[in-house]
């Protein structure tokens, strides 16, 4: 048994594990929303969690940066480390956490206000500029990773909310990398644009692998395959199966992960 | 009377409606997909028309014929007795009435009696006659309805239409209401500064506001109808309420949004509630009775003269009466802010409060301003408060501390004082249309402001 968690903790250290979950279980109210999920997501790689609708994919996405938090009826038990600290430990401030870990929602909600102050909006809550010419360079360097820059370069001044879909969504990314986070989680993405919006945010999503641990929530399993190098498939709550993504979709090893990518059930 | 006969043209209506619907029936037999319209609407129409022809003629020949034989009486009594005035006129026409009702008249002579008789006998033809004729129109309208109601009756389309009529026509009355009574004030206004010899600036840049004082009937004084007072003292009144009102009334309605537990929203905002429906005249003794002394007295134990009607008074009872407006209209688009963006703003890592000062409250700020300008529309309007904790004396002053007076308070004064009612309305006409333009300019404004945010904002 104990040679067991050994080997396990030295896989661990070989894949080199950004956050790992175990044990957890998130209740809404009196709903058993997520049931003992146990999972290791890689650094710098995209993990993506894939399932039917309701499936708790979204939920325990949203454990990872406590965002469960804001929902009164939320409740969140089992470990959840980050960098092998305890997320829900009572001395971490989700506030510090959530600048940690930056979060891309399913619909592009960026703020009333101009795409410049989108962008300049985390820096400045964390003061991670010490002037004028600091927050230029975190923007346009935001910009520039979130494949947008020269889009947007010559209004920045205009407001975010008049971009197209793809471009706001590609603006909260941005965002979101503004803050210097480690991790990025990223709640269906893409469910609210176009094929070809799509196309442009898995390329980006592919080229923020080489700087963030990326964890993403998809329904499209296409989508899955294409940008995520681990996956992780839930059903009603469990996480029914974890690993590479060439394995999951080439050769499940629960007949429900296989009946859910061969359309047997979602 | 016409009242029975009202609703007597109803129940021919609903007659009709059973009629027709069931003709409809009859007509489509065993095909009943073969009817243009449904039964219902071939109901429909044969109560509108009924109804229509009937109400109209009612009214139409009720006023006329009653006008024709008032003319009549008139005619007579004043070539009887032709030394008298229109007034006497109607004076006698009155009396006649109350003795043909067996009422009580002020004198009883020989023409009263006359007429009298007269209008007992064409009364009753008048009244049974106008109900014969409505009630024929409404019987013809409904037959004719009957009689070409087919297969193909486009009953639907032309009830629609009748009703898209109707709805016209309460959108017109509703226009026509507010046109007329602009140009009622415009009128009088005009009177009004034709009276002062069209010194329009005396009245606009004058100081002195005293419009009725040695004048009994007739020409106003222009040197003594100088408005600023007025003005100064509604603005110095408003401003106070606005600065009590604005930050209580919005982070009130901050704190209920998004930090009060679902428990203190359940009973603080009904409270807030209970709050906008205190009667105004309530508001204005708790100013009076109430704040004022206690300012005084205050005012006293420090050594700080303040009048017992004081604009500090007015002002903050004022502002207390507007709160619950500016909270609960704030509330309402604070809420309207999507949960989207809070998240997005929990999401980098903002704390609450950032994220309502930068996010939500940018967000919600062109129905904040509305609210705050639909606050001080109401400031400026409010009378009751006012009149009783504000003062009547026309006093230019900056000074919250004296007493001062607005422009509905000397509204008010004119209206209800014992100077002749032709002289008194002019002054009253064109402060209450000035004030009309200035709320309507505000209105403006505040419209011009919003939109601009909400393009910005969407």
């Amino acid at each position: 048994m104990l040679d067991d968690m050994k080997s396990m903790e030295r896989v661990m250290a070989d894949e080199d594990i950004k956050i790992t979950a175990k044990g957890v279980d998130v209740f809404y109210a009196d709903t058993h929303a997520i049931k003992e999920v146990d999972v290791n997501i890689q650094n710098k790689a995209v993990t993506a969690f894939i399932g039917p609708s309701g499936c708790g994919k979204s939920t325990f996405l949203r454990c990872i940066n406590r965002m469960n938090d804001t929902i009164d009826i939320c409740r969140v038990t089992g470990d959840i480390l980050l960098d092998g600290q305890d997320i829900y430990a009572k001395d971490v401030d989700p506030v510090q956490l959530r600048a940690r870990v930056g979060m891309v929602f399913q619909k592009p909600n960026p703020f009333p206000k101009s795409i410049y102050d989108n962008v300049a909006y985390g820096p400045k809550i964390h003061g991670l500029a010490r002037n004028k010419a600091e927050l230029d360079e975190i923007v346009e360097k935001s910009l520039r990773r979130a494949a947008i820059w020269d889009e947007v370069k010559d209004r920045l001044d205009a407001p975010g909310t008049g971009l197209s879909g793809g471009q706001q969504q590609r603006l909260c990314i941005g965002r979101a990398i503004a803050t210097a986070p480690e991790v990025l989680l990223m709640d269906e993405p893409c469910s609210a644009l176009d094929p070809i919006a799509t196309a442009q945010i898995e390329e980006l999503i592919d080229e923020l692998r080489q700087e963030f641990t990326l964890v993403i929530v998809t329904h499209s399993m296409q989508q899955a395959a294409r940008v995520s190098q681990k996956t992780a498939f839930f059903h009603l709550g469990n996480l029914v199966e974890f690993g590479d993504t060439d394995k999951i979709f080439t050769n499940p090893e629960d007949p429900r992960t296989e009946s859910y990518i061969t359309g047997r059930i979602g | 009377m016409f009242g029975l006969t009202f609703l007597a043209v109803f129940v021919l209506g609903a007659v009709f409606y059973y009629a027709a619907r069931n003709r409809a029936f009859r007509l489509a037999g065993d095909t009943p997909q073969a009817l243009h319209s449904r039964p219902n609407y071939h109901g429909f129409l044969a109560f509108l028309l009924a109804a229509i022809a009937g109400i109209a003629t009612l009214v139409l020949i009720w006023s006329l014929w009653g006008a024709l034989i008032e003319s009549r009486y008139v005619a007579h009594i004043i070539e009887a007795q032709p030394e008298l005035s229109p007034i006497e006129v109607e004076l006698v026409l009155n009396d006649a009435r109350a003795l043909a009702e067996g009422g009580i008249a002020s004198k009883t002579d020989a023409l009263r009696t006359q007429i009298a008789s007269e209008i007992g006998a064409q009364t009753a033809l008048h009244h049974y006659g106008t109900m014969a004729l409505s009630l024929l129109a409404a019987l013809g309208a409904g037959l004719w309805c009957l009689r070409s109601a087919h297969i193909g009756w486009r009953a639907r389309n032309r009830s629609e239409t009748i009703v898209r009529r109707l709805l016209a026509m309460m959108a017109v009355i509703a226009v026509a209401t507010t046109a007329g009574i602009v140009l009622s004030l415009i009128f009088e206004t005009l009177n009004f500064f034709n009276n002062i010899d069209w010194q329009v600036h005396k009245f606009l840049f004058g100081t002195t506001w005293s419009p009725l004082s040695g004048v009994q009937a007739g020409k106003l004084d222009p040197d003594k109808v100088g408005a600023i007072p007025l003005f100064a003292g509604t603005l110095l009144i408003t401003i106070i309420a606005m600065l009590v009102a604005t930050p209580i009334g919005l982070f009130a309605a901050i704190y209920l949004s998004d930090f009060a537990g679902p428990k203190v929203r359940a009973w603080a905002k009904p409270m807030l509630e209970i709050l906008a429906g205190i009667p105004t005249v309530v508001y204005g003794f708790f100013a009076a009775i109430t704040l004022a002394p206690f300012l005084r007295n205050s005012g006293e134990s420090i050594g700080l003269p303040i009048a017992s009607e004081s604009a500090l008074a007015a002002g903050i009872v004022m502002g207390i009466m507007i709160i619950p407006f500016i909270s609960s209209l704030s509330d309402d688009v604070i809420n309207a802010v999507p949960q989207s963006l809070r998240d997005g703003s929990y999401g980098l890592g903002a704390t609450k409060a950032e994220t309502i000062r930068q996010v939500v409250l940018p967000a919600a700020l062109p129905g904040i301003v509305s609210a705050v300008l639909l606050g001080i529309s109401r400031a400026v309007g409010e009378t009751m408060i006012v009149v009783m904790a504000a003062g009547q004396g026309a006093n230019l002053t900056a000074n919250p501390l004296e007493a001062v007076t607005t422009v509905t308070v000397q509204i008010v004064m004119l209206i209800t004082g014992d100077t002749e009612a032709s002289t008194a309305a002019g002054p009253a006409f064109t402060l209450g249309f000035t004030l009309f333009c200035i709320t309507l300019l505000m209105n403006v404004v505040a419209q011009r402001i919003v939109r601009k945010y909400r393009e910005l904002y969407d």
